[in-house]
């Protein structure tokens, strides 16, 4: 029997998300039927069926969507767990390259949090109005979001059921490392990424509060891109007092205080905040002030938060790295 | 605070006035949860015993085989490999199992040079505080707590015979006790010198059953591995990772077992909610249907049964976890403790460390949680989208 499937921690995790897909199907077949038979002018009693569905779908994505905040966080913690039996994996970054599933699920995983959130935005308006305007949309963007779901439950599965015990994985110093070859993309370097990185913070606290949404959606993805790699090639180092450390897992670890999930808790937000406010002004149209003053104040936190490292490393020590 | 907020007000209100409704499944909730607590926290606290036990542990261990077959290793090897570079504190061993044929016991009888260094941290404390004139006065020894309880049963009070493959006895005095913070690993350990072992278990001059050794930098392991196999092509080396692993899959490996059982369990729990709320929610109709009438719409309604059920999930977790935390740590965790043990040969009594990590609550948390708010969404959802009208009929 495969050693990683008796782990506590993976068998929660799959019993969890198993759980949720389960609501999330009953979820999906409601939308189906809401689809079809969806007609707000008409008074029979079908229709008002279908809109007390749309109460059953609304509640469980958003119970759904809230416990997938959690599992995000708790499936870093269940791979950071597992390196102790996958050899040569010191954190989460040789668990996840221990197969070919993982990384895509990561990503997938990440992609699927900025969409629901998306949903839950569009699904207020909604509700905020009395004749149900965007059910149709909300239902289609259900529907692709349930197929990402379902991709992420069949990823979710292969992965756990391929990770070998036996044979060895990279450690983190070698996959983000000189060694491994990885370096900055864009030709960038350490000094023009920091630049670069700086500069498109002033530019998103410049830009949010106009009216320049693509802009604004762009310069937030570029900015967490961007902030990803900094972290991993230059704040990272500081986080673990180490020139040649660089690795976006080990900082989730407690011999860090677990700092990794504030610091990626806080980007993450930031920059869906930010993007979600673009598309709440320009696609409906929405005053999103608060959105925005939100997003701003975490990815403030986040930069400020990534600085005072280097900060108080050279206050302690009198020089950088 | 909780009268400043009319809707909150109204939520603990209703809590406390329908408590008989709730207590029956607060109560089988929280037994549910204690009981994959316990194990959960046993299971961790014992790898965490065993984790600190094998940070003092040697890094290597090399023996000889012959084919496959465990046979006794040279001694002469010790030097050999204390000329690798990056090595040190080589120290051989003899130990092995001794048998007590009268009550089908054994110990693990350990023996060391005690005038050299040891590979093993807790090896090299316990040397250095014994007082190695006295130890030497007569042939002596160090038991564990178990050890030492069985030979008290056995009316060994201060000294224990053992039988050599010669067909002598050799009667060995009971120097020291080991400390029971050792218990998961030495309840059966005896350690005595080497040249004792090496008479009781008929092994002759130049010859050990292993030698241990450390090396300091990690980043060297495999180096040394690659060297350790020129020595001799006969030789086999035990790395302390792998000990670690392999402990490490054994205690998973068991709570895991216990864990995809109580999945069945889980299940039926839900089944129980589901049941029971819908049923409870089917007399709330009335109560949901002037709340309805009276102005609250279905999220209000929603909102309202996802608040009670919060409130039922935190407190049957939090009474569930302590309870277990008790049971566990406070009290030792009697009964569900032999799963882990498995008290084959000597009983063994051990020392809980209290170790919860957010880890571990996190785990139990979402064993519990998502159950639970899964079983209970549809029939809230249910009552919640009935008419008022129809509802107060």
């Amino acid at each position: 029997m495969n050693e990683i499937l008796l782990s506590s921690e993976v068998i929660v995790y799959l019993l969890s998300e198993a759980l949720l897909y389960l609501l999330l199907f009953i979820a999906a077949i409601a939308t189906l039927g809401i689809l079809k038979g969806w007609n707000f002018d008409r008074f029979t009693k079908r229709q008002f069926d279908l809109e007390n569905r749309s109460y059953l779908v609304m509640s469980i994505i958003f119970f759904v969507l809230g416990l997938k905040m959690l599992l995000l966080p708790y499936f870093a913690y269940t791979i950071d767990a597992l390196s102790l039996l996958v050899p040569g994996a010191m954190c989460a970054a040789g668990v996840i390259d221990a197969n070919d599933y993982g990384s895509p699920l990561l990503l997938l995983k990440i992609i699927i949090l900025f969409l629901s959130g998306l949903w839950l935005g569009i699904n207020r308006l909604d509700l905020e109005e009395k004749h149900y305007p965007y059910m149709k949309l909300k239902s289609w963007f259900y529907l692709l979001l349930f197929i990402l779901l379902s991709a992420e439950i069949v990823l979710d599965i292969l992965y756990f059921t391929h990770i070998e015990t036996t044979n060895p994985v990279s450690c983190c110093s070698v996959i983000f490392g000189e060694i491994g070859g990885n370096s900055l993309p864009l030709g960038l370097d350490i000094p023009k990424l920091l630049i670069l990185f700086y500069l498109l913070y002033a530019l998103l606290v410049l830009i949010v509060f106009t009216g320049h949404y693509l802009v604004r959606i762009a310069a937030s993805l570029f900015f967490a891109m961007i902030a990803y790699y900094s972290v991993v090639y230059f704040f990272g180092t500081y986080i673990y007092e180490l020139p040649t450390h660089r690795c976006p897992f080990c900082m989730m670890q407690a011999e860090y205080r677990y700092i990794g999930y504030l610091l990626w808790g806080l980007l993450f937000t930031g920059t869906f905040l930010a993007i979600e406010s673009a598309v709440m002004e320009g696609i409906f149209g929405r005053d999103a002030l608060k959105l925005k003053k939100i997003s701003i104040g975490f990815l403030t936190l986040f930069v400020l938060l990534c600085s005072s490292y280097v900060g108080l490393y050279y206050l302690k020590n009198g020089v950088l790295l | 605070m909780l009268s400043r907020s009319p809707f909150l007000h109204f939520l603990t209100l209703l809590l406390f006035k329908q408590k008989s409704k709730h207590l029956g499944i607060m109560s089988i909730s929280v037994v549910m949860i204690a009981l994959v607590s316990a194990v959960l926290f046993i299971s961790s606290s014992l790898q965490q015993t065993l984790q600190d036990t094998l940070d003092e542990q040697a890094d290597f261990t090399v023996t000889r085989i012959e084919a496959g077959r465990p046979v006794s290793t040279p001694l002469a090897w010790a030097d050999r490999i204390i000329e690798i570079e990056g090595v040190s504190q080589v120290a051989p061993r003899i130990h092995g199992r001794y048998f007590y044929a009268p009550r089908e016991e054994s110990f693990l009888v350990v023996g060391i040079d005690f005038f050299d260094e040891q590979g093993s941290k807790a090896l090299e404390s316990l040397v250095k505080g014994i007082d190695l004139k006295q130890f030497f006065a007569e042939e002596s020894m160090i038991v564990g707590e178990g050890v030492k309880a069985f030979l008290q049963k056995h009316y060994y009070k201060d000294t224990f015979s053992f039988k050599t493959p010669r067909g002598q006895f050799k009667k060995v005095k009971i120097y020291e006790v080991l400390p029971g913070s050792l218990n998961l690993l030495a309840n059966d350990m005896i350690i005595m010198p080497i040249g004792l072992a090496r008479e009781i278990f008929g092994l002759k001059e130049d010859e050990v059953t292993d030698i241990t050794f450390n090396v300091p930098n990690d980043a060297e392991w495999d180096n040394v591995i690659g060297k350790l196999h020129l020595v001799d092509y006969e030789i086999r080396v035990v790395e302390k990772r792998e000990v670690e692993k392999a402990y490490e899959n054994l205690y998973n490996y068991k709570g895991g077992i216990f864990l995809i059982l109580y999945i069945i369990a889980l299940l039926t729990l839900m089944l129980i909610l589901y049941q029971r709320y819908a049923m409870v929610y089917s007399h709330e109709r009335k109560e949901i249907g002037i709340l309805r009438a009276v102005g609250w719409s279905i999220r209000d309604i929603l909102k309202l049964k996802f608040y009670e059920t919060m409130i039922l999930v935190m407190s049957s977790f939090v009474i569930g976890t302590v309870a277990a935390y008790g049971y566990v740590f406070v009290l030792g965790a009697p009964i569900l403790i032999e799963i882990f043990l498995g008290g084959a040969n000597l009983e063994n009594q051990v020392q809980m460390i209290p170790e919860v990590s957010f880890g571990t609550l996190g785990s139990l948390f979402l064993l519990y949680a998502v159950p639970f708010f899964a079983a209970v969404l549809i029939p809230s959802w249910r009552v919640a989208v009935i008419p008022p009208k129809e509802a107060m009929r």
